[in-house]
């Protein structure tokens, strides 16, 4: 070292040394701070870590106690120098996975963050292949690291869509990794309730962290990512259902509740059917938003097309616009959908044709719903009869395998009558029905002849056997009387 | 000798009872017999049994880019001829809630009525509420007439 | 009633002179013992034999044979002919019955050594027709085309096949190819309406020409018995009355069966599928099957499965010619050997026939 440096660094040994008690702890902080300066040491300044008595040997290692720079940034002291790649997240590991240090500094954080990382889909390898794609840093920032609750760190609530979508709305790195992996999602976002309120301020409203979870991010096709079909509702549920939380916003809690009872809800929750909807099936997934009045029909449409046609046809469209009635949640609800029985069809108090015909008040639509409901009631009761004779035949050992056979075609026609009952057209819904109700009763006749079949055989068994037992009897007693005169003849 | 008369008609009596009893015996007998032959002789409502599953027609009976639904033992089959000619079968009931399928040549593709399930060309459902596809059919053509049977 | 008798009587007598026949009739006379039991059995089996002519053409009536449309026209003749349920349960029902009384006759006839001069031919026409009865049920079996009948045959032939030097050439014809297919089924059907009918009706107008000519055989013992102290009975009428009784109630019998237990038609066979499991022939097959089963793969140097079917081969051929090596019997003495073998077989067959249903 030459004078002047030498010199130098005796001002910077006094700077240091007249900063104030915790900088004077950190060696490394104060002389940075009167050399090099930078980004790094004024963002370090404000860091928990600093405020908690950690210096910058903590994560690059080293002695901190030291001016000597010789001694200081000493790889035989630990000095890493600046970590690249996952050296940085395995710098942060060293301490935020050991238990016993985090308590060691009070800190309560959970511990498992580096190994969720690992597992998650951003702990998978680089396109350079020597890193992993996301560091801690990446979203922690390296120098400036705040805790979440605070305002200006990059994971608070209102800033983490900024911080995801660093990576995730540029379709040029996106590329590289997952092309068909859409990088609009803040567009989506933005036009939904929580992006509006997120926008607006609201930390509580949901975020990225909160439907993908934070270092356990999982591709939403993994079954234990929180996205992922059947976990979906659970995910919404989080916030959605609990009533303390929700409270300002006034809306109802119970759409999970109602959901896990609906034939949707048990299909995908205890069937895991993954054909049935989760919530964002039908409220969008980052535009999240209940569909409107007069779009209700294409949303269930996606799925239940051939209903969705048949009622956009039908008179109650306009009806149900008209009214302001959303279209298929009126009669059917929209979380707690039950199976559609024929109750819901007719006249009677549980149907929900009733609710707005009557016979003085639409009357027209009154003696319509009566007149299906009986149809598809018969129809029900014809195939089952139907059906019933033909088993009792069948197990009597009667050949019946053509009726059996037809029967097929009553089943199909009563369920495109319950489709059918969505254009709200009695003559469409008959001549459906009709076809069914003429199937069973000529499978029905069929089946009927068959059982007669089988007492007349009976019968005429029994008659036949009389007949032949007569006979018989007859025959012998008169070989007896042959041999008895045969034996008198004899004498 | 006289009294050996009336036990004589008395038998008389009894042989001619007996008699009427063995002769409507063997007539009741004879009926219980000739009566269902002669039923049996008689042809019933439907003349013929009909022609079902393994022969499935005749090759020039099924046009192009058409399906028709045969019955196969208790199921029914789809028998699809493609617009190059080839035939292929599959199972016609639907494996969502076991409806009939048919072929729609608008759709190119094989679509159930009762909840707009639809399924490829090849029998995989492609769209609708379909878990799974349908079974295939083997189809071999021997001359002039198309069989159906099952895939081994 | 009585006049028209006699006048037809006269008018056919005028001109075939049926005189002399009636009067060799009349003498016919049936042997009373406590064997008598056993001398209905042949008459039963003739019985069975008409009743399954009867139903069988009338069965041929509504059959279609072929692979496309066999099983369809006896699902038909099931549930849409008039009685057609009855006529072809009968058909099936009797058609193993008839095979029992048959077995039942010849054992009766082998115990009672019937076959002994002047019986010869006798036996030699009964044994032939009661192996073209067994070719009757085999045939007839898989006209049905339904799924037990094709790999039961498949099993039957491929046996048939494993005979030395002709079992090829035999399977192959029987088959009508090297598989069992559709044209097994035509050259079974055949076989069965025709081929077998024929050759039966020769064997048994022979057959009874020649009981009705030679009479009733006697047992030995009556040789020993005064010919007074030989009870006997006029074959007409008394013997055919009650033949006739029997008849009467077999046919109700049958008729029962019909109604109560009606014969299954199973599945469609499939020429692709893979036999179901515990395949096994008709319990007439049984003992020789279930015997196969027995046999170790390899005897010495001989293949078990050709080992066994040489020896049903040759049992077979020497209980045909039995007449002709049982010299004692034909001397009118008694032979226990004779005996001890007939309840061997016997016994065997009874006990592999059950262990096979069983197992």
């Amino acid at each position: 070292m030459n004078r002047i440096t030498r010199m130098m660094m005796g001002i910077a040994l006094l700077v240091c040394v007249s900063a104030n008690a915790l900088r004077a702890q950190d060696k490394c902080l104060s002389c940075h701070e009167a050399t090099v300066g930078g980004q790094p040491v004024e963002m370090f300044k404000h860091d928990i870590h600093h405020a908690k008595g950690i210096s910058c040997a903590g994560c690059h290692g080293g002695d901190s106690k030291t001016e000597e720079m010789d001694q200081a940034m000493n790889a035989k002291a630990g000095y890493i120098g600046v970590p690249k790649g996952d050296e940085i997240s395995k710098a942060c590991a060293n301490c935020h996975a050991n238990a016993a240090k985090m308590k060691s500094f009070g800190s309560n954080l959970p511990t498992n963050q580096f190994q969720n990382l690992q597992e998650s889909v951003h702990g998978k390898l680089a396109t350079n292949g020597k890193e992993r794609i996301v560091q801690c840093t990446t979203c922690h920032n390296a120098h400036g690291i705040v805790a979440v609750r605070n305002a200006s760190s990059p994971v608070f609530p209102l800033n983490i869509v900024k911080t995801c979508t660093k990576c995730h709305a540029d379709a040029a790195f996106m590329r590289m990794y997952n092309p068909s992996l859409p990088v609009d999602q803040l567009d989506k976002y933005r036009t939904s309730v929580h992006g509006i309120r997120n926008a607006k301020g609201d930390a509580k409203v949901a975020q990225c962290a909160s439907c993908h979870g934070s270092h356990d991010i999982r591709n939403a096709k993994d079954t234990k990512s929180k996205v992922y079909a059947t976990n979906v509702p659970s995910t919404c549920a989080h916030c959605h259902s609990n009533a303390e939380y929700m409270k300002e916003y006034k809306i109802p809690t119970d759409q999970f509740d109602k959901f896990s009872k609906s034939v949707h809800g048990v299909a995908l929750l205890t069937k895991h059917d993954l054909g049935a909807p989760a919530c964002n099936s039908c409220h969008g997934n980052h535009a999240a938003t209940p569909p409107g009045i007069s779009s209700v029909s294409k949303v269930c449409g996606t799925c239940h097309a051939l209903n969705a046609d048949l009622f956009s046809a039908s008179p109650h469209k306009k009806a149900f616009d008209d009214r302001k009635l959303p279209e298929c949640e009126t009669c059917h609800s929209n979380h707690e959908i039950i199976v559609a029985t024929n109750k819901l069809l007719g006249v009677t108090s549980e149907a929900v044709c009733s609710r707005c015909h009557s016979e003085a008040q639409n009357a027209k639509g009154y003696a319509a719903a009566k007149a299906m409901r009986s149809l598809i009631d018969s129809l029900e009761n014809n195939e089952k009869k139907a059906s019933e004779l033909v088993n009792e035949a069948e197990q009597k050992g009667m050949e019946i395998s053509e009726a059996k056979y037809k029967l097929r075609d009553a089943h199909q026609a009563r369920l495109e009558s319950r489709t059918m009952v969505h254009a709200f057209n009695e003559g469409r819904f008959r001549e459906v029905a009709s076809k069914g109700l003429v199937v069973s009763a000529t499978v029905s006749a069929e089946a009927t002849d068959a059982l007669d079949e089988y007492v007349f055989r009976r019968i005429g068994l029994g008659l036949a056997t009389l007949a032949i037992t007569i006979l018989a009897i007859s025959l012998y007693v008169y070989i007896r009387r042959i041999e008895r005169r045969q034996a008198k003849g004899v004498q | 000798m006289a009294e050996s008369t009336e036990p004589m008609d008395t038998q008389e009596n009894r042989r001619d009872f007996l008699k009427y009893f063995l002769g409507g015996g063997l007539i009741a007998w004879l009926a219980a017999i000739l009566y269902p032959m002669m039923a049996y002789l008689k042809p019933p409502k439907q003349a013929e049994v009909e022609v079902t599953s393994v022969k499935a027609g005749k090759v020039g009976a099924v046009e192009k880019d058409s399906g028709t639904i045969v019955r196969f033992g208790n199921k029914p089959v789809i028998l699809l001829r493609n617009a190059a000619g080839e035939f292929r079968a599959f199972s016609a009931t639907c494996t969502h809630l076991d409806c009939t399928v048919q072929y729609r040549k608008d759709m190119g593709l094989i679509w159930c009525a009762c909840h707009n399930g639809r399924y490829d060309l090849n029998g995989r459902n492609v769209a609708g509420p379909p878990p799974r596809p349908l079974d295939e059919y083997r189809v071999v053509i021997q001359g002039e007439d198309i069989l159906i049977s099952k895939k081994a | 009633m009585k006049t028209l008798w006699s006048k037809t009587y006269h008018w056919i007598n005028e001109r075939v002179e049926l005189d002399g026949l009636v009067e060799f009739m009349g003498k016919k006379y049936v042997p009373v013992n406590s064997h008598s039991i056993w001398y209905y059995f042949g008459g039963v089996s003739l019985f069975l034999f008409i009743i399954q002519v009867v139903t069988g053409i009338l069965l041929l009536l509504y059959y279609k044979g072929g692979e496309a449309l066999a099983f369809e026209s006896i699902q038909f003749i099931m549930s849409k002919v008039q009685f057609g349920w009855l006529i072809r349960s009968i058909h099936s029902w009797t058609a193993n019955l008839f095979i029992l009384t048959a077995l039942i006759h010849m054992f009766s006839v082998y115990f009672g050594k019937a076959y002994r001069k002047p019986r010869e031919i006798t036996w030699v026409t009964g044994m032939l027709m009661f192996f073209l009865a067994m070719g009757f049920g085999f045939s007839g079996y898989l006209l049905p085309w339904n799924e037990l009948a094709f790999f039961a045959t498949k099993v039957g032939t491929d046996i048939a096949g494993a005979v030395p030097v002709v079992g090829k050439p035999m399977m192959v014809f029987l088959r009508g190819g090297e598989e069992v297919t559709g044209a097994t089924l035509s050259r079974f059907f055949g076989f069965h309406v025709a081929v077998l009918p024929g050759l039966f009706t020769v064997l048994l107008g022979i057959h009874l020409l020649l009981v009705q000519r030679q009479g009733m055989s006697e047992p030995l013992s009556y040789e020993e018995e005064s010919p007074k102290e030989r009870k006997t009975m006029p074959f007409f009428p008394n013997f055919l009355l009650r033949d006739m009784l029997l008849w009467l109630i077999v046919l109700n019998l049958l008729a029962i069966l019909a109604v109560f237990f009606p014969w299954e038609l199973g599945k469609k066979a499939d020429l692709f599928a893979s036999a179901p499991a515990g395949i096994k022939p008709e319990w007439y097959f049984l003992f020789m099957f279930q015997t196969l089963k027995y046999i170790p793969g390899k005897v010495f140097v001989f293949d078990g499965e050709v080992l066994g079917i040489m020896t049903f081969g040759l049992g077979g051929l020497l209980w045909l010619l039995v007449p002709f090596w049982d010299r004692k019997s034909s001397r009118g003495e008694r032979n226990r050997f004779i005996n001890y073998i007939g309840l061997f077989i016997v016994l065997y067959i009874i006990i592999l026939t059950i262990v096979g249903w069983i197992l």
